[in-house]
């Protein structure tokens, strides 16, 4: 993980600051910092979007493919994750020396997603058994700038938001042999429900307390950290300590109740921000990376 | 190309139909495994622990080794170093005070009821990614326990074989990770106990200590809590599943450290088994590693029967 150097002093004296429930860059314990989110940013997928968090800089590519289903989800597409860390983030990722990281992420993506609940997977069904369509979600990581996986998680979110897959449907002869149709129209897509998707919170444990959305700096006085997969109704799907430490389990129990709360609020704020995003419609201006 | 009348032209790729028989049928084909618990009728109690066999320092090469059974889990763990650190990594390494901790988890192609690609084998297989996932939450779980402080600039390695999954593998793993550092005499603040729980499916069902496989597999959410029981600080936490309430979590939470706590004294009696036995070789190694185990020596002796559930069959 990339990480910064940090003296004892800085280090104590972000740990004072953050039992004061005011940290180095003006905020409380669980403010997020300023969010930039814009979807439909690179043409050549069925969707994307990219989540800026402080200096966490984070694009994510939807494309979705024809495949056949697995054997043991006839009736289901599926989503294949992959994190590329490259060395345009921190020198360290050179070579081979993000794929630990990029991995790690990934995983914790098919965690969360590997969920009945978080997205309508028979919806990606073509035809039982034979086609569906496997969505390749690519997340390239720009810059590192602290909490990796809530960005991540939102950008996911976002671009699946805003992936549209054309519509297709399956003609049988007399014969009984299939064949696919592609609607002429081009606008005649699928979208995907998000509603259910979870977003993943890092609660990390500084000093007694904890924060949400913790910067590198943060994240080097932090020892272990909890994360958390929240909907947007506010329940869990999934738990993982991360890091070094131990916790306590009671710091653990409010880590779990703060994790809920915070969630909610970004689902909501998010989910504003991407109606409004889409209700622009095909006439917004683009920002893109000049912005 | 003209086809060949005398070969049977069956599809690329075929699977046993037995593997989805069972997934289908209903549970009285589940004798061959998880102690006849297929069929056993009724909820069973949620705080059960299957009985465990822990046995420490088994493997002469090792610098310390476990093998652990939890009703047909079984884990065979070693562990060796600490190691000066080789290769590109020394430089990095060299900048953070402390050695590092690497952990490796395999299943053996044999371990579950389809035959998994070996993760060194041509072509990979999915089982890779499963398997670093479940090394990596062994090292974040044994990281905290070890006083890496004290071993600067050395890796230690730990290597876990799940050489059967009978569920709660990653639990099991944890706990025979931390019975062969403990018996390598790395220096530890703890010992590190695993535990794991499922949910089943349906809204109103209840969070099940130590699942067997039958149980994690129709299981809605799963979850595997490390405690260092003596500190009662949580080293570990995996779980995911089916969206619950924030309480049902904590309630799970709860159960597991209680089943961890319930598991401890079996380990006790495990390593001191594995100092006196090593005694009788050389004095000075059983000198090394008993003075962590004095307190346990303690306690052990005036409640040897201090492990309710766990018993252990070899004398």
């Amino acid at each position: 993980m990339a990480s910064v150097a940090l003296s004892e002093a800085e280090k104590v004296y972000i740990v004072h600051g953050v039992q004061e429930d005011l940290r180095v860059d003006g905020r409380g314990c669980e403010d997020y910092r300023c969010a930039e989110v814009e979807t439909d940013v690179v043409s050549n997928t069925s969707g994307s979007a990219r989540v800026k968090l402080g200096h966490t800089d984070i694009l994510v590519g939807v494309k979705a493919e024809m495949g056949t289903p697995k054997l043991e989800r006839p009736d289901e597409g599926y989503l294949e994750f992959f994190v590329d860390c490259s060395a345009n983030a921190t020198p360290e990722f050179e070579g081979r020396g993000g794929d630990d990281l990029g991995t790690e992420i990934a995983n914790a993506l098919y965690r969360i997603f590997n969920n009945r609940g978080s997205i309508d997977l028979t919806s990606l069904c073509i035809s039982p058994r034979e086609h569906c369509w496997i969505l390749y979600v690519d997340v390239l990581l720009l810059e590192c700038g602290g909490n990796l996986f809530d960005a991540i998680s939102i950008a996911v979110k976002a671009a699946l938001f805003n992936t549209s897959i054309p519509k297709v449907r399956v003609l049988e002869d007399e014969e009984g042999s299939k064949d696919i149709e592609l609607s002429d129209d081009p606008y005649d897509c699928i979208r995907l429900n998000v509603e259910n998707v979870p977003c993943i919170i890092t609660l990390s444990k500084i000093g007694y307390r904890h924060v949400v959305d913790a910067t590198l700096q943060e994240e080097a006085c932090s020892l272990a950290s909890l994360l958390v997969s929240v909907t947007s109704k506010g329940v869990l799907t999934c738990l993982r300590k991360v890091g070094k430490g131990s916790l306590d389990p009671e710091s653990i129990f409010e880590m779990m109740e703060t994790g809920k709360r915070v969630g909610k609020v970004l689902h909501a704020s998010l989910q504003t921000i991407l109606q409004k995003e889409e209700n622009l419609g095909p006439k917004r201006q683009k920002v893109g990376f000049l912005g | 190309m003209p086809g060949d009348h005398r070969r049977i032209r069956g599809p690329e790729e075929s699977q046993p139909p037995s593997l989805y028989a069972l997934r289908s049928g209903p549970d009285n084909d589940g004798g061959d495994d998880d102690d006849g618990e297929g069929r056993a009728a009724g909820p069973r109690d949620p705080s059960r622990l299957r009985p465990v066999y822990a046995r420490a320092g088994l493997l002469s090469q090792a610098k310390g080794s476990a093998y652990l059974e939890a009703g047909s889990t079984k884990v065979l763990c070693a562990v060796s170093g600490p190691r000066p650190v080789e290769g590109e990594r020394a430089g990095a390494a060299a900048g953070s005070a402390g050695g590092r901790l690497l952990c490796d988890f395999r299943r053996a192609p044999f371990s579950g009821p389809r035959r998994r690609r070996p993760a060194g084998a041509a072509g990979g297989g999915g089982g890779g990614a499963e398997e670093r996932e479940l090394a990596l939450a062994m090292q974040e779980a044994l990281e905290p326990a070890v006083r890496l402080g004290r071993y600067p600039r050395a890796q230690l390695e730990v290597s876990a074989l799940l050489l059967e999954d009978g569920g709660s593998a990653l639990a099991a793993a944890l706990t025979a990770a931390a019975l062969a550092l403990a018996d390598a005499g790395v220096e530890m603040y703890d010992l590190v106990v695993g535990c794991a729980l499922s949910r089943g499916p349906g809204p109103d069902a209840a969070w099940q200590l130590d699942p067997t496989r039958r149980e994690e597999e129709r299981a809605a959410a799963g979850l595997t809590v490390a405690l260092m029981p003596v500190l009662n600080q949580v080293a570990g936490l995996l779980g995911s599943g089916e969206a619950s309430a924030t309480e049902s979590w904590a309630d799970a939470v709860r159960l597991g450290l209680e089943g961890c706590q319930r598991l401890y004294p079996v380990l006790q009696q495990c390593l001191l088994k594995a100092v006196r036995r090593r005694g009788g070789a050389s004095p000075e190694t059983a000198a090394a590693a008993a003075p962590a185990l004095a307190a346990a020596a303690d306690a052990d002796g005036e409640s040897p029967a201090a492990a309710p559930v766990a018993a252990e069959p070899v004398a």
